[in-house]
């Protein structure tokens, strides 16, 4: 048996596995010896006494195994009272110390507050609108057929897929083996909703039209009354009935249980309201809230102008089913193209079939998960809330870095202390431990601090995103999510200073002379980690500073860009004359005596129609055959139109390049005209001019009697496409909603409300909706307001930080070398010397910064080249700023420390050491 | 002996130990001894069921142990009582003569006492 040599009572802390066993070991093996040693002496031999020793002692495998189970038992009870004790001597000392240095500990809670709550605002956003599913069971089943984000699109014209007419619902509907339930849901036109006894002033909740399946297949109890059954699709018309949401419930009815059963009337047709939905159903679009949920069989009751429920040319709904138990997506997906394909081209008239064959080509059918629903905005967001994502989380690094900078000078400062301790025996680990928990306990109350920054924060977040509306939850995921940061945080700034603060030469600590580390040890040494640290955070600082240059310019750019329309003069009134039954005749009559009545509004210099208003969303198109062209393919001779009134042009301020306006004589007595816009010219006309040639659309032929420059559409950043106005007056019929063009000479914000009165007065019943231009086409760059305005918030942060970073380790460096400085200026340095000295050494590290940062900005920036409007990657002025605004910083940043080395005197300096 | 119940058995054992102990630290081995020698070597168990009761014994804190030098220069780990140890040892003890002192009163009773 080995004998351990001098040690006579061996002192043992901690026992590892390995030891326990060795130990046990070696206690039964002294005492089988120590009875073959007797029996030996009583005369056996060595073999023997051993074997009659091993008998003696019994089953020595049981018994060893038992020593072993209670030693091991005892072990991990002592190492659990272990961690305990030392976790809570740790959170007490932290604590302590976080209480002793309230001022530090104020900035490192503010900092990480900021930091945190950023990111978790952002997030919320991300999980509101891109993460989460319905709340309804089991999403996972759920499948969209269609694009999820046209939620109110309407389509008249050609059969397509995207969104459907009802006659294809139907066909899938009946057809499909492979979905387990399927409904339809699509838009409706505005909602006069009138719900009390005597009530005067129609309301305009949000409805949605739903097949009567719509709350079987996505498995939604009624709170209250009753949902749709399959009575809801029989007849049309035969429906009278509603369901309205829960939210909705609580906020218009008051939670009035009498709400169900009511009767109420919408847009003239009797309702009652059957039920209301279960208080966790938020509706089958994320982004939008829905209010009232209508059978899609009284769709022509309350649209009496316009039938869409026989109508495969009109395009409308969108589609959700929820898979039969077994099938996959894949064979869902087919089955319904199958379907769909055929129902396609069974129906489509002779001449239509080669084009509709070429959609189906084009445009394959999307079959996606329905998990998250339909959205609108999650299209629209997707990659805006990428690119906030990615700047929060530069900041978050930029924290990170500052308060490493702080923890590692403070963790430096105690380096004799960390280096006596660890002399008298105390375990490094344990030390280490022992910062970690100072980190962590800050990191864990900044993140709580952040949690409710963010509640405010994400609110703000919403708002800018230009109409979602979502409630931002902190629900679990998102505050895993802040604790997840917090951890990685506090691991960030907290692990390598307190590794740092622990690594010390013992006799450097104890040098009486010696300052407890040195320089380079500490951080401020010519490449000390602090002033890494501040490169770092300078060239973080230069990405964030470059992207909101760029995005800021690329903002101005798109509210500045030419339109081809005069966007500060102009106000668009949306009118839907359909609903009140105008046709024909009497609408032409209408149109001219809202015409008229605008005109005569003061303010107002001109005003015009058209079927098709600028930035409102509606778009018409169509193929045409123009003289002289010949197209190879059946895209050539696609072409958006519009159908509009006298002296559009010059209304809407668009320039004629050649030609002439439409105007009164161009009606169904006059020649058929039409102008084209500059692109159609191009395209159609490379070699001449398009003036005098004809045109042939919807077997009627024009002559093209002026081209016009390009009117933008609706999206700022499309290219023009091609376009021809045709006069309203020479078409068959007006359109029942048409858009009123007016010029004012003044603010026209001024003057909507007198235009709307003025317009009402025609007609009280008519729909109207009155936007300026300027206001549409905000709203079509909201998410780019939001991009640069929130990243410009970041980047004014992260600079800020940057510099409090390049102020705290210069004033720390400059400290150190107090005496340095006094010796200079003794030995005959001018204070000048002293400050250019210190400014140098930090527009050093902001130099630094700016190389390493530069090439990681332009590498950036080309990932979200496509948010950039007009902007090259090397867009010198915003380089330029970032760069001016930066240096001015540091200069700042740098400056008072400069000065306070300069204004040491000698002597106090000399002192020092 | 061997019939005996295990429970009763490793009441004793421990009560056994706790007193061959009271005299100073030994090894297992020399508790096994004094054992022998006390009971006069009647109690013929295996010697190894001992060191099961000793590590509990060690793990409930009656007695702790400490590695050292024998009386032959071996390496072997000693026992002592702890403060808890006596004081258990003195309870186990009274406990332990009152059920002896009882079972023995029912064991030699001549005649069964009236039952109600």
């Amino acid at each position: 048996m080995t004998d351990r040599g001098d040690w006579t009572r061996v002192f043992r802390l901690g026992v590892g596995a390995r030891h326990i066993e060795r130990d046990v070991d070696q206690e039964l093996e002294f005492h089988i010896a120590m009875r073959t040693q007797k029996l030996v002496g009583a005369g056996f031999a060595p073999d023997a006494a051993r074997a009659k020793a091993l008998e003696r002692f019994g089953d020595i495998h049981t018994i060893r195994d038992s020593c072993l189970d209670i030693d091991h038992q005892r072990e991990r009870a002592m190492r659990r009272t272990n961690y305990l004790s030392n976790a809570r001597q740790d959170i007490s000392y932290a604590l302590r110390t976080m209480r002793q240095n309230v001022g530090f500990t104020a900035v490192v809670l503010l900092t990480l507050a900021l930091g945190i709550g950023a990111n978790t605002s952002t997030f919320t956003l991300i999980d509101a609108i891109v993460l989460r599913t319905l709340s309804v069971p089991h999403p996972e089943q759920l499948v969209t057929i269609g694009d999820p984000a046209r939620t109110g699109g309407m389509s008249d014209g050609s059969v397509r897929n995207d969104i459907v007419s009802y006659p294809l619902f139907a066909d899938v509907r009946d057809q499909s083996k492979s979905l387990r339930g399927i409904y339809a849901a699509g838009r409706t036109s505005r909602l006069d909703l009138l719900a009390e006894s005597g009530q005067k002033e129609p309301e305009h909740p949000r409805g949605r039209f739903v097949s009567a399946s719509f709350f079987s297949v996505l498995q939604v109890p009624a709170a209250l009354g009753r949902t749709f059954s399959p009575d809801e699709d029989k007849v049309p018309g035969g429906a009278p009935v509603v369901v309205i949401s829960y939210a909705y419930w609580l906020t218009r009815f008051s939670g009035d249980r009498s709400a169900v059963g009511r009767s109420i009337t919408i847009n003239g047709v009797p309702l009652t309201i059957v039920g209301v939905s279960a208080s966790t159903f938020k509706g089958d679009i994320v982004g939008q809230r829905t209010e009232i949920w209508i059978p899609i069989m009284e769709q022509q009751a309350l649209m009496p102008n316009s039938p869409w429920l026989d109508d495969r040319s009109k395009s409308w709904l969108q589609m959700m089913g929820r898979l039969a138990p077994g099938v996959t997506l894949a064979q869902a997906k087919s089955e319904i193209t199958a379907i769909e394909n055929r129902s396609m081209l069974d129906h489509v008239a002779a001449g239509e079939r080669a084009g509709t064959e070429q959609n189906i080509r084009e445009g394959p059918l999307r079959v996606e998960s329905g998990a998250r629903g339909f959205s609108y905005y999650r299209k629209l967001l997707a990659a805006p809330l990428f690119i906030l994502m990615a700047a929060v989380s530069v900041v978050l690094l930029i924290v990170c870095a500052n308060l490493a900078n702080l923890m590692l000078a403070r963790a430096s400062a105690r380096g004799r202390e960390m280096s006596v301790r660890m002399a008298l025996g105390a375990n490094r680990l344990r030390l280490v431990q022992q910062l970690l928990t100072e980190s962590l306990i800050m990191a864990i109350a900044g993140g709580a601090l952040g949690v409710l920054l963010a509640i405010w924060g994400s609110s703000a977040l919403i708002a800018l995103t230009g109409g979602a509306e979502i409630a931002a939850h902190l629900d679990a995921r998102v505050l895993a999510f802040t604790a997840l940061l917090s951890l990685a945080t506090a691991i960030l700034f907290g692990l390598v200073p307190a590794l740092r603060a622990t690594r010390v030469e013992l006799s450097e600590a104890l040098r009486a002379q010696g300052r407890g580390v040195s320089n380079a040890e500490r951080g401020t040494g010519k490449f000390g980690l602090g002033k890494m640290l501040v490169v770092a955070q300078v060239a973080l600082s230069v990405l964030l500073l470059v992207g909101t240059g760029m995005l800021v310019r690329s903002m101005q750019r798109l509210q500045r860009t030419d339109i081809g329309a005069a966007r500060d003069q102009l106000v668009l009134v949306e009118v839907d004359a359909q609903r009140s039954g105008y046709k024909d005749a009497r609408l032409s009559s209408l149109v001219a005596d809202l015409i008229s009545r605008a005109t005569q509004t003061p303010g107002v210099t001109a005003a015009s129609v058209s079927e098709n208003g600028i930035f409102s969303g509606s778009e018409s198109a169509t193929s045409i055959r123009v003289e002289g062209f010949t197209p190879r393919t059946d895209d050539d001779s696609a072409i958006a139109y519009d159908d509009v009134g006298p002296a559009y042009f010059s209304t809407i301020g668009a320039h004629l390049a050649q030609g002439r306006d439409l105007d009164a004589r161009d009606n169904q007595a006059g020649a058929k005209v039409a102008v084209m816009n500059a692109t159609a010219a191009r395209y159609f006309f490379p070699h001449g001019s398009a003036m005098g040639s004809h045109i042939t659309m919807d077997s009627a032929t024009y002559e093209i009697v002026g081209v016009v420059s390009d009117v933008e559409g609706g999206d700022l950043r499309a290219k023009p496409v091609r376009r021809v106005y045709l006069p309203m007056a020479q078409r068959r019929s007006p359109p029942g909603q048409f858009y009123l063009e007016v010029r004012t000479s003044g603010n026209p914000a001024h003057l909507s409300e007198s235009l709307r009165h003025a317009l009402s007065a025609a007609d009280p019943s008519l729909a109207l909706r009155v936007k300026t231009l300027s206001e549409l086409v905000d709203d079509s760059i909201a998410q780019d307001k939001l991009v640069s305005r929130v990243v410009s918030v970041f980047g004014i942060l992260a600079l800020a930080l940057a510099a409090l970073g390049l102020y705290g380790v210069m004033t720390y460096a400059t400290t150190r070398r107090t005496s340095e400085f006094g010796l200079r200026m003794a030995l005959g340095a001018e204070p000048a010397d002293v400050m250019r000295l210190v400014l140098g050494e930090a527009m050093l590290l902001v130099v630094g910064g700016v190389i390493v940062g530069m090439p990681a900005a332009l590498g950036a920036m080309q990932l979200v080249k496509n948010q950039l409007y007009e902007i090259g990657l090397l867009d010198w002025p915003s380089l330029a700023l970032a760069l001016i605004v930066l240096s001015a910083s540091a200069a700042l940043a740098g400056y008072l420390p400069a000065r306070r080395a300069a204004r040491v005197g000698p002597l106090v300096a000399l002192r020092e050491s | 002996m061997a019939d005996i119940d295990v429970g009763l058995m490793r009441g004793t054992l421990d009560l056994l130990i706790l007193k061959a102990l009271t005299w100073g630290p030994r090894h297992g081995y020399g508790v096994v001894e004094w054992i022998e020698h006390a009971t006069g070597a009647a109690l013929q168990i295996g010697e190894g069921t001992l060191y099961p009761a000793l590590h509990r014994l060690e793990a409930q804190g009656w007695i702790e142990a400490e590695w050292g030098l024998s009386e032959n220069n071996r390496h072997a780990k000693f026992y002592k009582l702890t403060a808890a140890g006596r004081g258990q040892l003195r309870t186990g003890l009274s406990a332990w003569q009152q059920f002896v002192e009882s079972a023995s009163r029912a064991l030699h009773a001549t005649a069964s006492p009236r039952t109600a």
